[in-house]
């Protein structure tokens, strides 16, 4: 675009504008007056809020769904309320040990992180949180949610037209408690907001996710324990055995001289055209003649070794300086120590993004797996699914629910390393 | 001044390349071959035994109503959700590539369908468009017209994820003098997009094209759990077709269908690079 790239160099004529930098909104609405400046701010904050609508609005629906009530009850003419749900637990302490400590531990976790952040703290930096009046706010909130949210479900349970009043107590009095450790912030009206929003949000997730009994119905209907096993052992077997072999073979081409290299690493990335979608029926085949059919073997073999993880690592290691390694040579380190006390550390960022993609990949796998597997002991979470939705076309809550299970765990992939996982996504996109 | 190789490091390298090497021969070079050559051999008396008919299966197979009709599917699968794909990338990106308060959040929620898988949200659609149990009750999937529509929705919101997060990369490896610029000319929002931020991050676009294409063309657990190919085949896409023909008494046909998906796929992807790259703008 040479005429586009002429006037953008052409030199401003124009300095008065110069002169008013805007930190916060560059660009968009430099030289504005302050009144068209708020209309534009409340004009991409709106259309920020749209597109966030759009874009949540099947996860916002299908959550509608999963809890509410079965089609036997839509179909008796009956409200498509919250209240209609099926609820699960009568108090916070019933439902067996493991769920007792696994919610109090997560609503604690909660909150413990809002104080963190609020008091400046990080992950790394948990000291901030260690004061009496933060870590009684944690304890004092997440009593005062037990107690309350046993309220809700309660009422929920006998369909009582309390539990908007249990709610409304439940979301206030955690909202005190959390004043007690956001007190000191100025301006006044900002705790009061924070604490009020976390508690709704509490107050919500702990009546839905721990009260109605639609998940554990969606586990136990879907038998998602046992495919959710297997998905993760798939998982982590295919990942390691991805990481490994990318690793070795990256190391070869990114570092060792050897006879016919750029022949050989010209095969390695021609298998980036045959994708299992083309290779299927034959590999198919090669499982079946290997008699492993049904078994983790067959669900990881065609999937232990990838050519994008070894680009992606040979790019790595080319960033690695020359000096590093003719300075551990000297100091007498062979290629073995070479590669994993200095290349691999060294290259931490790629692998690291290379080994969450390659989790999410495999944990995503359906094609394969429908494909090797035909017995239902066998199948892996993803396929449990489609079996889900063959069955359960009736309960749509129960299908829907299964479904959000089956996702959580690439939620929390995702929270935990959005950054390796995006540095991944785009490696081939963006240069540099 | 070429030095010898060293009989150790060649060693060396083939033990460290030998675990990739039996992978890629044994279920990526061995397979496809097969292939090719399965596609030579006819099935007689419902796979009783096979008969070597040369090219003559790849020629009757390849030019039928059956594969033809796969294709089809797929093509109307990538025309549904690539354009889609490239505009709401394009747009979520734009709109959260700011420096305004809270705009991590919105980041956030613009990426979040990286999260569900495509049987997951094949399920979640599957159950949205239900006729009868269904919030948005529709009666698209009963409908050969609307059937591959209501699939490709699926796809295109579980993209927008992918797409935003591959754009909005673009976009920050813009630098920022380029637009204050542009803005200095007196160039308005809509022209400074049109005319400065795509040409610029048009290597950005034809990544995300190939991508969404080759995923577009792959499309299978969408159509497998929404529609199961119906209404009335109107919805099988090619690879549907291929894992439909996964028997042993229909291998020579699958194994054409293969190859032939092989081909699109090279030949999309080829004909995507020789003519866009031209028009693709790279900075030095």
């Amino acid at each position: 675009m040479p005429s586009d790239a002429g006037s953008v160099a052409a030199p401003a004529a124009t300095d008065d504008l110069l002169g008013s930098p805007e930190p916060v909104l560059a660009g968009a609405t430099i030289g504005k007056s302050s009144g068209r400046r708020t209309l534009g701010l409340v004009g991409q904050y709106g259309l920020l809020v749209v597109l966030a609508t759009i874009v949540l609005a099947p996860v916002a629906l299908s959550l509608m769904q999963a809890l509410s009530p079965p089609f036997p009850y839509i179909d008796a003419g009956k409200p498509l309320h919250p209240v209609a749900v099926d609820w699960k637990d009568r108090s916070w302490l019933s439902g067996g040990a493991f769920s007792v400590v696994a919610r109090t531990a997560l609503v604690a976790l909660a909150l413990a992180w809002v104080q963190l952040r609020s008091a400046g703290g990080t992950a790394r930096h948990l000291s901030p949180l260690a004061t009496p009046r933060r870590l009684l706010a944690v304890v004092a909130g997440t009593v005062v949610l037990a107690v309350l949210v046993t309220g809700i479900w309660e009422a929920s349970y006998s369909r009582s037209s309390a539990t908007a009043w249990w709610w409304l107590a439940a979301v206030f009095g955690v909202a005190a408690t959390q004043l007690i450790g956001l007190g000191d912030i100025r301006p006044v009206w900002k705790p009061l907001l924070v604490s009020l929003l976390i508690s709704v949000a509490v107050v919500t997730f702990a009546t839905i996710a721990f009260g109605t009994s639609v998940w554990s119905r969606g586990w136990d209907q879907g038998d998602l324990g046992p495919a959710m096993t297997r998905s993760f052992s798939v998982t982590v077997l295919i990942t390691v055995a991805q990481v490994v072999t990318s690793i070795l073979a990256a190391y070869a081409f990114a570092f060792l001289r050897f006879p016919l290299k750029t022949l050989i690493f010209a095969l390695f990335m021609g298998t980036l055209l045959l994708p299992l979608e083309v290779t299927l029926l034959a590999n198919v085949q090669t499982i079946r003649e290997l008699g492993w059919i049904n078994s983790n073997a067959g669900l990881v073999a065609p999937f232990a070794a990838t050519a994008f993880g070894t680009f992606l690592i040979r790019q790595g290691f080319k960033g690695v300086p020359p000096e590093i390694q003719d300075a551990t040579r000297l100091d007498g380190y062979g290629h073995m120590a070479f590669l994993w006390r200095f290349a691999v550390p060294l290259t931490r960022p790629v692998i690291a993004s290379f080994t969450v993609i390659s989790a999410l990949g495999a944990w995503n796998q359906y094609l394969w797996p429908q494909a090797v597997i035909d017995d239902s002991r066998y199948q892996t979470a993803q396929i449990r699914l489609k079996s889900i939705v063959g069955t359960e076309v009736a309960n749509a809550n129960v299908g829907v629910a299964a479904a959000i299970l089956v996702a959580i765990p690439v939620v929390l992939l995702l929270i935990a390393f959005q950054r390796q996982i995006i540095r991944g996504l785009t490696a081939g996109a963006v240069k540099g | 001044m070429r030095r010898r190789y060293s009989a150790r490091e060649v060693a060396l390298a083939f033990v460290l390349l030998l675990p990739s090497i039996v992978v890629f021969v044994a279920f990526f070079y061995r397979p496809f071959l097969n292939l090719l050559h399965w596609g030579t051999f006819e099935s007689r008396r419902n796979g009783a035994y096979f008969e070597d008919v040369g090219l003559t299966q790849y020629r009757e197979q390849l030019t039928g109503d059956d594969f033809r009709e796969g294709l089809w599917h797929s093509v109307q699968f990538v025309l549904y959700t690539v354009p889609a794909g490239l505009v709401l990338g394009v747009l979520l990106a734009v709109a959260a590539h700011r420096r305004l308060k809270g705009i991590k959040a919105f980041q956030a929620i613009f990426s979040s369908t990286l999260a569900s898988s495509v049987a997951v949200t094949s399920v979640i659609f599957f159950y949205l468009f239900n006729p009868v149990v269904g919030l948005v009750a529709t009666n698209w999937l009963n409908d050969p017209t609307w059937a591959m529509f209501a699939v490709s929705l699926s796809s295109i919101w579980q993209n927008m994820g992918l797409a935003f997060v591959i754009v909005l990369a673009g976009l920050q490896a813009v630098p920022d003098e380029v637009m204050e610029a542009a803005t200095l000319d007196g160039y308005g929002p809509v022209r400074r997009l049109l005319r400065i931020t795509l040409p610029l991050i048009s290597p950005v676009l034809l990544f995300l094209l190939v991508v969404l294409v080759i995923f577009g063309l792959q499309a299978f657990a969408q159509v497998d759990i929404i529609t199961k190919g119906g209404p009335v085949s109107a919805t099988e896409t090619l690879v549907f077709k291929i894992n439909r023909l996964n028997r042993p008494d229909n291998i020579g046909i699958g194994a054409v269908y293969s190859v032939g998906l092989f081909f699109v796929t090279l030949v999309v992807t080829a004909v995507q690079f020789t003519i866009l790259e031209r028009r693709v703008h790279y900075a030095q």
